[in-house]
């Protein structure tokens, strides 16, 4: 036997077990003898411990033989040397006396109850032994009227036991703050908001207080905690760039709810409403069932095999009169690894163009390229779950409670412990209220406050010289402009204080470790890259790379954004990031492929829709974008789609950009495919089918190897595990990895020896070798400097927690009765001047045309700016931006427009 | 509707809360009892306003409030009664004192309950509620009307203690 000190061991029930740091006696006990040995109710292992209900009481001993104490066990710390005992005759007493009491004001309809079978309270009364209630029934709740108020949450507080963990799990994990306890002794009672239903309450339907509730008294519609599901699948998300895991309960072909796995790296317990309850648009009647073919001016249902014969005979044909350049694909960063990789490969390895680009060249390709120019790569340096070891948090042109909810809740738990937050965004957002500093600035103006900003880390005195020294380049230069500002033209610019900016500052650079966000405010500017090298420099003069608790890291906006960029999707780097302008790599991806690739580097989707218009480009090929409503300027969208040859549209239902097509191939959901994601911090998670493709549909994957092989390139059949290996094979941070070895958790990238994850980048030396730094100088958009004259306000946009970019899928489940419109916020003093109130109809309108939206007058923007989000197509807000794009990466400046509004 | 509190009341309150350096939090109960004695009770409006002053979410402030019967929800009367009902008072006649003040006040008690122990005479002149002990039981039945303290209430005295409000 090992000899164990005793410092270290304590005893349950008489044998000795060595004890980890900070356990309580119940984490302790679950370590060692498997949770539920000791029964709980208001313990729940995603909350903090909180001691209400005393079932899991055990008796403690400092002697094996001395006096005993009976105490909660969940929340009395352990100490070396303890006697635990889990099962005496006391305990076992105390605790069937105290299930026994709660029964007495508990509805005893189990059998009719929707957690039969999957209910806390049943399974303690089991496990405690209790058979029957002595007591005669005397006043109690059981009248309590059920709240079905809301489209997603429902509760029934005749069944609550009073154990507030899902007041808790408001507080500690959504941060809501919608529930409580009313009142006191046997009045208490949970209550939403000022005593109103969840309807009318804050709540954002996270869910996370109906997965913690240990009954059925919080649920929701779809009856999570059922056991009615035959089979449960873990997959991930198709929303965000979170990744957050699901388990996804299932009975036949049907998809009866969605939880959180709790053992999920990612989420945790916790989700939003998109990924937990956003799922009814995968089965809604209007989805695409077969594939459509344009035939005298109508499209009309066809075969798979008509489709496809259709489409290889037109490409043939268009290859033929106008060479491979004259075709084009857009892939789909909502698409998996594998289905973007296979989709770059047909167009560079079948069709023979670079012509491939994602719908990251509107969110993000400027976060690759700019921190590709100063790292070497282009992905986030860190991991989400540093922000629980950071100790200051600077959130550039992000919203990340609306836009990635799971991860902006983590941030503003964070921020609400005390932790410093830095926000620099033009408006106030949700977690504004928890920041130390919101550095408000005017739209358009990152450039310049990053200036400044690093300008007073330099005045203070907080650089790093020695990490810029060892591990940075070309520092004499950004020194050197950073010296030449002008900071008086710098707060007229930018409208903000310059002192509020010092002092922001001196907090980012004297924390010890410090972490930036960075969203679409950042990169859809006419600098947008530029930038991201701004935020790059600040990490890298500041010392803030290669440990934990810091770092630059991109809140990417689409589940798949990351992956879709490392698998190829771009014209001027093919998979895994490689120039395509290289002829040794250009053999490298030869050979791979067995097939001829170009070497020169294709179209980005603003070119590609330039090139269609003056009909250089004849044929596009459009995997799941809907480029009409989402791209800017939608006039000139339409026209280019109008004047293509042949467009092929993949789609899972019918769009705006799909009434143009030629052929309309019906795609599957992430519901019905497996593949692999890769989120926001690089990792690489397994996506699982939880149902068999809807009637009619095929799987991305599918259609992109049989539409290769009808064009007769042999590509093989599209398998997790097959073409992930083939991934594998080229792109070389993805080298060792497979479908077994991602795990449950998947594994992040670059994928170390035995497929394991590499959580933090760039420790020991830069991607690139040094990191470099870059001086910037501000330059003003075009788009204010044409139009400021005519047109003085800036319009700016962003997202909503309850829908996803243009809504095709959210638009069909029930979150759009939370929220069914776009709004304009406009401050009072503008309001007053245009004589605006809270619900009139506006005219905005800009230099390319004009909208109508509902005005909100809030004190969220400053005066001259206003804000819509856009995801009600109908309103259709990029008829009004501009084309102006990132001067680097063609990225779309949808943040600035110069627009004037009017009352109709 | 945003709270108006008046300038030397925010500025006793900011004091209060000094009185607490680690966390304002702790101020939530001195803060609520300003609040009340000036409003005569506490608003929705008065949550938000006392959650704002000390950076917590209204929810956090209401529980509170909810928690002590001592602080209410609704308006009291002009004048507000609350007699105790302890032991020493109960035994010298609290109930039949109740009772009496009700009848001379025009109250109806009828719909008061555990956590809703006021009643309000219908002019709002008058309020009522039992009281837990007010430390006067040599000298019972007592009671309080606003903040004075009257011992030995005797039903015969009522007519002249009210007219005496005024
Ligand atoms: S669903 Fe989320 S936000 Fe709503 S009450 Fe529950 S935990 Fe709070
Ligand atoms: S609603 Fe559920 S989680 Fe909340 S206190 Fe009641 S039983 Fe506990
Ligand atoms: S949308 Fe994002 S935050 Fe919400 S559940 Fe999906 S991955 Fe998580
Ligand atoms: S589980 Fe420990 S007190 Fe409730
Ligand atoms: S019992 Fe009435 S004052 Fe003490």
């Amino acid at each position: 036997m090992i000899q164990i000190a005793k410092d270290k061991t304590a005893y349950i029930d008489g044998t000795p077990h060595l004890i980890g740091e900070g356990e309580s006696l119940l984490n302790f006990i679950d370590r060692h003898k498997g949770r539920g040995h000791v029964p709980t109710l208001c313990d729940a292992p995603q909350l903090e411990p909180y001691g209400a209900c005393r079932v899991c009481s055990v008796e403690v001993a400092l002697e094996v033989d001395g006096p005993r104490r009976t105490v909660a066990s969940c929340h009395t710390p352990l100490t070396p040397g303890l006697h635990i005992f889990t099962e005496s005759e006391k305990v076992n007493d105390l605790r069937r006396n105290i299930v026994e009491l709660v029964l007495t004001d508990h509805p005893l309809d189990c059998l009719t109850c929707e957690v039969n079978g999957n209910c806390e309270l049943q399974s303690v009364a089991a496990k405690v032994g209790i058979r029957e209630v002595r007591y005669p029934q005397g006043r109690n709740h059981l009248d309590r009227k059920k709240d079905l108020s809301h489209p997603y949450m429902t509760s029934d507080l005749s069944k609550c036991i009073n154990c507030s963990r899902c007041v808790r799990a408001c507080d500690e994990i959504q941060g809501q703050f919608v529930l409580s306890m009313h009142g006191r002794g046997f009045d208490s009672r949970i209550i939403k908001g000022f005593d109103t239903s969840f309807e009318d309450s804050d709540c954002v339907s996270c869910g996370a207080c109906s997965q913690a509730c240990p009954t059925s008294a919080i649920s929701d519609i779809f009856q999570s905690k059922s056991i009615e599901a035959t089979n449960h699948t873990r997959t991930v998300c198709t929303y965000c760039g979170v990744g957050c895991n699901l388990e996804v309960a299932t009975k036949g072909n049907e998809v009866l709810s969605i939880q959180a796995p709790p053992n999920a790296e990612t989420n945790g317990a916790h989700t939003c409403l998109k990924g937990r309850y956003a799922f009814r648009f995968y089965n809604h009647p209007d989805r695409l069932r077969s594939p459509l073919i344009r035939r005298e001016g109508k499209l009309v249902e066809a075969t798979w095999e008509e489709a496809y014969d259709h489409i290889a005979e037109n490409l043939n044909r268009i290859l033929k009169d106008s060479g491979p350049d004259a075709i084009a694909g857009i892939s789909s960063a909502r698409c998996t690894n594998e289905e973007n990789y296979l989709m770059q490969k047909f167009i560079r390895a079948v069709i023979g163009t670079n012509n491939i680009d994602c719908c990251a060249r509107v969110c993000h390709s400027p976060t690759a390229e700019g921190m590709q120019r100063s790292f070497g790569t282009g992905a986030a340096t860190n991991s989400i779950d540093d922000i629980n070891e950071t100790e200051c948090m600077l959130v550039v042109g992000a919203n990340p409670t609306q836009g990635h909810p799971v991860t902006g809740a983590r941030i503003k738990q964070r921020a609400m412990k005390g932790i410093p937050l830095i926000i620099i965004d033009p408006r106030e957002i949700e977690i504004t209220p928890y920041a130390k500093h919101h550095l408000q600035l005017r739209p358009g103006t990152n450039v310049a406050l990053l200036n400044m900003f690093s300008y007073y880390i330099l005045e203070a005195g907080l650089v790093d010289q020695d990490f810029v020294e060892r591990r940075c380049e070309n520092w004499e230069e950004l020194e050197a402009g950073l010296k030449s500002l002008d900071l008086d033209e710098i707060e007229k610019l930018t409208g903000v204080d310059r002192q509020e900016v010092k002092a922001a500052a001196i907090e980012y650079a004297s924390a010890k470790g410090a972490m930036s966000f960075h969203g679409l405010g950042v990169t859809e500017h006419s600098q947008g890259a530029k930038t991201v090298m701004l935020i790059a420099n600040l990490a890298m003069m500041t010392g803030n790379i290669g440990r934990r608790g810091v770092g630059v890291n991109p809140l990417r906006g689409q589940n798949n954004v990351q992956g879709a960029a490392d698998m190829g999707a771009q014209p001027h780097q093919g998979a895994g990031y490689l120039d395509v302008t290289d002829p040794k790599i250009q053999a490298h991806y030869e050979e791979y492929y067995g097939a001829k690739v170009s070497g020169e580097i294709g179209y980005k989707i603003p070119e590609m829709f330039e090139a269609a218009r003056n009909g250089d480009l004849k044929s596009l090929w459009l995997m799941g974008e809907d480029v009409v409503q989402t791209d800017p300027n939608s006039e000139a969208v339409r026209a280019a789609m109008a004047n293509l040859d042949f467009l092929v549209v993949q789609e899972i239902f019918m769009t705006e950009t799909a009434q143009y097509a030629n052929v309309i191939l019906p795609a599957s959901s992430f519901l019905e495919k497996s593949g692999t994601f890769t989120n926001g911090e690089r990792r690489i998670q397994r996506v699982n089918a939880a149902v068999e493709p809807l009637e009619g549909t095929k799987p991305d994957g599918q259609i992109m190897v049989e539409i290769m092989n009808r064009m007769g390139y042999e590509q093989s059949a599209c398998t997790p595990e097959g073409t992930l290996a083939e991934v594998a094979g080229i792109v070389p941070f993805f080298a060792g990895a497979t479908w077994e070895g991602l795990g449950d958790n998947g594994k992040q990238w670059p994928i170390q020896e035995g497929c394991e994850s590499t959580t933090i980048l760039h420790t020991e030396s830069f991607k690139r070798g040094l990191g470099k730094f870059h001086f910037i100088e501000f330059k003003e958009s075009s788009e204010i400097e044409d139009n400021r004259e005519q047109f003085p306000f800036i319009l700016t946009t962003g997202r909503l927690l309850e829908h996803y970019n243009c809504g095709t899928m959210t638009r069909r489940t029930r979150n759009s009765e939370i929220v069914s419109k776009d709004v304009l916020t406009i401050n009072p003093v503008d309001a007053e001047v245009k004589k605006i109130c809270s619900g009139d109809h506006l005219r905005i309108f800009s230099a390319r045309g004009e909208v109508t939206l509902e005005a909100e007058v809030s004190e969220e923007v400053k005066p001259g700016i206003l804000f819509t989000t856009f995801h009600f197509p109908e309103h259709m807000v990029n008829n009004i931006t501009s084309d102006v794009h990132d001067g680097d990466t063609m990225c779309p400046e949808y943040k600035v427009t110069s627009v004037d509004v009017e009352k109709v | 509707m945003a709270l108006k509190v008046p300038a030397d009341l925010e500025k006793e309150i900011d004091k209060r809360i000094t009185h607490y350096p680690e966390s304002k939090r702790s101020a939530v109960l001195p803060v609520l009892h300003e609040v009340q004695s000036h409003f005569g009770y506490i608003s929705e409006d008065a949550v938000v306003w006392v959650a704002k002053k000390l950076e917590l979410e209204p929810i956090r402030v209401l529980e509170v409030v909810t928690f002590y019967p001592g602080f209410r929800q609704k308006p009291v009367g002009k004048h507000h009664i609350r007699v105790c009902r302890t032991l020493s008072c109960a035994m010298a006649g609290s109930a039949e004192l109740m009772e009496e003040f009700c009848k001379k006040a025009k109250i109806d008690r009828s719909k008061v309950s555990h956590h809703d122990p006021i009643a309000v005479s219908e002019d709002g002149q008058y309020s009522i509620e039992f009281a837990e002990c007010l430390a006067g039981c040599g000298t019972g039945p007592v009671c309080m009307i606003n903040d004075d303290f009257h011992e030995e209430v005797g039903t015969d005295k009522l007519e002249e203690i009210l007219k005496n409000c005024d």
